[in-house]
């Protein structure tokens, strides 16, 4: 689950329940799209590829790199999908689909991002099979493999000045999340189909003010599509994918709820890619440390958000924990949908690096 | 100045401003010509400065800023899949516009625009954030079918779309359903998705694609990524409008001029009753010992005062009416240049300032000076009527000096005139020194009736004599008269001549039944098709390049020289056997009036044109009338241009039917070839719809006429308002002397009539003289069209009845006011002055 999903909705619904609660959407009862059920089969390459049929979808691309001197840097690559209608119209200009892409890139020296838009059905943004290779691209950011999988794969695409090209592979196959790929996102049933690649190995160079920098590091893919993901009573998530020095890798999250009783869930990777899913009585997140990050946006350049920018994560059952901390506090997605994501370090990096995401948090 | 002064000044400025207390209609016509001639100068300033805003927005589109355009050379568009080629490319800032004319039912032209508000670059898409950030634009509606029509309220109003309504076309085609909405730039256009668009059109390809603020570098790379048939051009829009449209301005300001001027005479004439009623007032403090400089400051300080409290309202009163005009206005500019104007307006610093400054000056000539004048006259004047006889002669023959002096400078001025501003300033002197010669002229004209009726019964001569007492009253007025009838008489022979030329040219001009303008067609391969040559009797393609000449877009046609319509061409000057010479020769060219006129091209001159081959000169042999173009334009035979050129494109098709023909067999067959319904024009159509342009264009100046008009009205009615109330105690002596409330009407109204004759007779050759000047010399430096001038005596008939209408409802007024204040000035007879 990924906080641009929510805000996509936002947007597509419109201003009026953008003034109101943007949350309001997410819990429409997705009417006319295909649904989310337990016991799908996943069959790859093709389940790369975009399902129309269903309401959302995104392709999401986190990576943890090191330059030469040591130093962190992060890159966020998302495309996201919406039907704005049950139709399953997706060519021409009449199409029903919708992209927007979000990207960011945390260097030494801060963090910046960037988001765009684009009609579909029209080659604007697409993503599908070109010439046998797989190509998901919207403008010239692009994400290609070497075949009809994803990975091996390239990824290109800018920031602003910054021009980043990254080659990625991986040799561990794709984690189904949840039940088989069927990860379920509340008490009453709403779910979506969810599968990873926490094991990507990252290399390549990224330019900034006409010098290239090489770097490398891991890489973390999300693949998820639904058409009701949210619960009545669910405000926002705090999410994790960490990447552990013991070759491990952990995906946990946390839908807040209302009263406080929150849902969790996450997974364990094994460096071979074996994954066990997490239950929430074993999962433990607790906030260390609240920081006041400016979140400026276009009607209000002085805001500023109080967001939990420290946690503890504990495995109970494994005796495992450790402290996650972000790595700057300015890592925020200050695009029309606002949000915060950017890089962590666990136990101030000696024990691994990784991804954390924040939404729901008011101004 | 003593201690107790500053006190007694307020007593003073109470003193002199009690007299607006006890005649509070007196103050009403002060502020009356003040508001008047604020609110229309006002005005015109408003919509010039917001015309001249929206112009510097003018590389705008819909909201976002385009820097360059990348067009088709061969005028074919943009096929999508090169746009999709650039954006994948990095090439962010492109963004693609449809751009389209379809008609109406009623067939009634209508420009859509359209555009992916996806694809305009972040950051670019115009005020207050980006194009999907508008509070009131539902954009998901928008680009999802049915899609969105959005009409700006105006349109809305004018084709009678009600919001949610699908307008259906000449040809059956229906639009989304209406949004009444308009974005930044809209101007008169309907916006749309540009999938909405491309389906409603039938069309795969864009008109063009616009580019956002980029490098010169990366314009660079985008000029040499271009597939070859596409070219990148810098959007000189905003200099071309700036440079076009600023004779049209001018036009305006000359008029909201006049309407100011026409609007200090009915200062003039209020005040000069104040004057008359306050002479007790000055005397009495002159005579209770207050200081000469005292009354001085006294009389600035209520100068002050109106001229804030007038121009305030005048001002709030010219952004009223600038609301009003704007319509016409933004039509005039749309039509005639494609510029797009705003529809919100604003009043600026400056011309708050420039306003006061002039109501200030005003007020200084009209009430300042005259109050001053007084002051320092003796403290117990004679008061005699002789002695104000004496100064009203003396004052009339001051007036005629000027005039004589105006008069003067004016035909300096022509023999030396060589702008538009020039030509303006002519105008003016001419305007007033007839207005300033207009009071001794009706002297003399009054005098020579008093001869004439010499031996005339006692009752006329005392009714023509008594028009000497009413001409100082009536003086400003009537040269407010003057001059509000000849400038309505100048622009009335203008419009109707320019209207009769245009007729008369579009009757020689489009002489086929049949016009096309269509990207689809292949117009040569249609016109030679053998299919077509049962129907077809001949047909003429035009091709043309487009390119810049005297830093101006410029349009060179390429035209089949065996074609009726050219062996016909309505050529304005042309050297002997120009159109033959012209077919048959080499490097010959025919230009418009515009290039004569504004261009400085002349007859036998040679016009170099940047060719294909370099740079290369063309003989002008003949100048073409083109109405209402305000580009240059030159014609070549179709070979020759095709030799200079290597992009032509094609430029529309004219068809004529052979005899008996029915426009359905040939619709049919254009719709065979792939012609869209809409894109061509039947030849009445074409006529219809620019005569209807035409009046659009000039429905401000008609405005305007109408406003003057109504301003010289109101100044007739203070003037005759003030007579009353000046003499209304020896017209109660009068009465009290036997003479009836008939015979007192007519002692008033017959010298009234005689001098508004008398004025409207000499603004009938006033107005042919202005309109002489107008339609030879101004219309020539403003626009380069040429015509004769078309006299003729209705519009003087119909401003002479209607001068006439003023009149009696401006007696009936005045009557009302006698007979609701003799009784009381009767029962005041030997009280009082």
């Amino acid at each position: 689950m990924k906080a641009v999903f929510l805000l996509l909705m936002a947007l597509l619904v419109g201003p009026a329940s953008a003034q109101g609660d943007p949350y309001q959407v997410l819990r429409s009862t997705g009417e006319g799209y295909a649904s989310v059920v337990p016991g799908r089969v996943f069959e790859f390459p093709a389940d790369h590829l975009p399902h129309p049929d269903y309401r959302i979808e995104w392709w999401y691309l986190t990576a943890n790199l090191k330059d030469d001197a040591g130093r962190h840097w992060g890159l966020q690559w998302t495309l996201f999908r919406q039907a704005m209608s049950p139709a399953t119209d997706t060519e021409g200009w009449d199409s029903n689909q919708i992209w927007m892409a979000h990207a960011a890139i945390t260097t030494p020296d801060g963090h910046r991002h960037e988001q765009r838009f684009a009609r579909g059905g029209v080659g604007h943004a697409e993503v599908r099979l070109e010439n046998g290779a797989f190509a998901a691209w919207l403008d010239d950011w692009l994400l290609t493999g070497d075949g009809a999988a994803m990975l091996p794969g390239r990824l290109r695409f800018t920031v602003g000045e910054a021009v980043i090209d990254m080659q990625l592979a991986s040799d561990t196959p794709p984690v189904l999340q949840g039940k088989s790929g069927y990860s379920q996102k509340s008490a009453q049933g709403q779910a979506s189909y969810y599968y990873s690649q926490p094991h990507i190995a990252v290399s390549g160079s990224v330019t900034l003010d006409g010098k290239p920098t090489t770097l490398t590091g891991t890489g973390w893919l999300d693949r998820e599509w639904s058409s009701q993901p949210l619960a009545d009573n669910q405000q926002g998530w705090d999410w994790f994918s960490l990447h552990l020095a013991d070759g491990h890798a952990l995906m946990v999250y946390r839908l807040r709820h209302d009263d406080g009783k929150h849902w969790l869930s996450g997974s364990w990777v094994a460096p071979d890619g074996s994954a066990r899913t997490l239950a929430a009585d074993e999962i433990e997140l607790t906030v260390l440390d609240t920081r006041r990050v400016r979140t400026p946006s276009s009607a209000n350049p002085e805001a500023t958000r109080d967001l939990p920018l420290a946690w503890r994560v504990s495995l109970p059952g494994l005796k495992r924990e450790w402290t996650v901390r972000a790595l700057i506090d300015d890592q925020w997605m200050g695009g029309r949908f606002p949000y915060w994501e950017g890089v962590v370090l666990v136990d101030e990096g000696a024990s691994g690096v990784g991804y954390l995401e924040l939404t729901g948090y008011g101004r | 100045m003593t201690p107790a002064e500053p006190e007694r000044l307020g007593g003073v400025v109470r003193a002199l401003l009690s007299h607006y207390w006890r005649h509070p209609w007196q103050a009403v016509f002060l502020l009356a010509g003040l508001v008047a001639g604020v609110a229309l100068w006002s005005a015109v300033q408003i919509i010039n400065s917001h015309a001249r805003a929206s112009y510097a927005e003018a590389d705008f589109v819909l909201g976002a800023q385009a820097t360059h355009w990348i067009r088709s050379r061969s005028g074919d568009g943009i096929a999508q899949a090169d746009y999709i080629a650039l954006r994948r490319a990095g090439f962010r800032q492109v963004f693609p516009v449809v751009q389209a004319r379809v008609s109406t039912v009623d067939n009634a032209p209508l420009a859509i625009i359209a555009t992916d508000l996806l694809a305009l670059p972040e950051g670019m898409a115009g005020e207050g954030g980006d194009a999907l950030g508008d509070a009131d634009l539902d954009w998901l509606a928008f680009v999802r079918a049915p899609y969105q029509a959005w009409f700006p309220a105006a349109m809305a109003d004018e084709l009678g779309v009600a919001e949610g309504q699908q307008l259906t076309l000449r040809d059956g085609r229906r639009l989304p359903p209406a949004l009444i909405a308009a974005r930044e730039q809209q101007g008169r256009q309907i916006f749309m998705d540009v999938g909405a668009a491309l389906s409603l059109l039938g069309r795969d390809t864009f008109t063009a694609l616009a580019v956002g603020p980029i490098s010169p570098d990366t314009a660079a790379r985008l000029a040499a990524a271009l597939p070859g048939d596409l070219m990148l051009e810098a959007n000189q829009q905003r200099l071309d409008l700036t440079q076009l449209t600023a004779s049209l301005h001018t036009q305006l300001t000359a008029m909201s001029l006049l309407s100011f001027a026409v609007g200090l005479f009915i200062v003039f004439n209020a005040v000069r009753f104040s004057l008359w009623y306050r002479r007790p007032t000055l005397r009495t403090l002159r005579l209770v010992g207050v200081s000469v400089r005292a009354l001085t400051l006294a009389i600035v300080t209520e100068t002050l005062v109106w001229s804030v409290v007038g121009c305030a309202l005048g001002l709030l009163a010219g952004l009223g009416i600038s609301h009003a005009l704007l319509p016409s206005v933004s039509a005039s500019l749309q039509n005639l240049y494609g510029a797009v104007v705003g529809a919100d307006l604003l009043l600026d610093p400056v011309t708050i300032a420039i306003a006061w400054g002039m109501t200030l000056i005003g007020l200084a000539f009209a009430l300042a000076w005259p109050l001053l004048l007084q002051l320092r006259g003796p403290v117990l004047p004679g008061g005699s009527a002789s002695a104000g006889m004496l100064a009203e002669a003396r004052a009339r023959r001051v007036l005629l000096i000027g005039a004589g002096v105006l008069a003067l400078a004016a035909v300096g001025v022509y023999w030396q005139m060589a702008s538009v501003i020039e030509g303006f300033v002519l105008l003016g002197l001419v305007l007033f020194a007839a207005a300033w010669a207009l009071p001794q002229a009706l002297a003399s004209a009054h005098r020579l009736l008093g001869r004439a009726l010499a031996g005339a019964p006692l009752v006329q001569r005392w009714i023509v004599s008594d028009g000497w007492a009413q001409l100082p009253a009536l003086r400003t007025a009537m040269m407010a008269l003057l001059l509000a009838l000849t400038a309505n008489l100048g622009v009335e022979t203008l419009v109707g001549s320019f209207r009769t030329a245009l007729a008369g040219w579009l009757d020689q001009r489009i002489g086929a039944d049949i016009y096309v303008n269509s990207a689809q067609l292949d117009t040569r391969g249609f016109v030679a098709d053998p299919a077509n040559a049962g129907w077809l009797a001949t047909g003429h393609a035009r091709t043309g390049v487009t390119l810049r000449w005297q830093g101006r877009p410029t349009k060179v046609y390429g035209l089949d020289t065996t074609t009726p319509d050219t062996r016909a061409l309505p050529l304005a000057q042309s050297e002997p056997d120009a159109l033959a010479r012209w077919a048959g020769g080499e490097r010959l060219i025919l230009a418009n009036e515009q290039a004569h006129y504004l261009g400085g091209l002349r007859l036998g001159q040679t016009v170099t044109l940047p060719t294909y081959g370099g740079a290369t000169d063309y003989t002008v042999v003949g100048f073409f009338h083109d109405y209402g173009n305000p580009y240059y334009q030159f014609y070549l035979p179709r070979e020759a241009l095709a030799r200079g050129w290597r992009d032509v494109s094609s430029t529309g098709l004219a068809l004529w039917l052979k005899p008996g023909v029915s426009a359905e067999t040939a619709e049919a067959a254009l719709v065979a070839a792939g012609v869209q319904p809409g894109e061509w024009f039947a030849q009445g159509d074409i006529k219809r719809l620019s005569m209807r342009i035409f009046d659009r264009t000039f429905a401000m100046t008609a405005a305007m006429n109408t406003l003057t008009l109504l301003v010289a009205g109101a100044a007739l009615l203070t003037a005759l308002l003030a007579i009353l109330h000046e003499r209304l105690p020896e017209f109660a002596q009068w009465r009290a002397l036997g003479v009836t409330r008939r015979e007192l009407l007519r002692v008033i109204a017959v010298p009234l009539a005689l001098f508004v004759t008398l004025t409207w007779l000499a603004a009938i050759p006033l107005g042919a003289l202005l309109s002489w000047l107008l339609i030879h010399d101004l219309n020539v430096m403003s626009f380069g069209w040429s015509m004769p001038m078309l006299w003729s005596p209705t519009p003087a008939l119909k401003l002479g009845l209607l001068s006439a209408a003023i009149v009696a409802l401006v007696l009936v007024i005045v009557l009302s006011q006698l007979t609701r204040k003799l009784p009381q000035a009767m029962a005041q007879l030997g009280s009082a002055q």
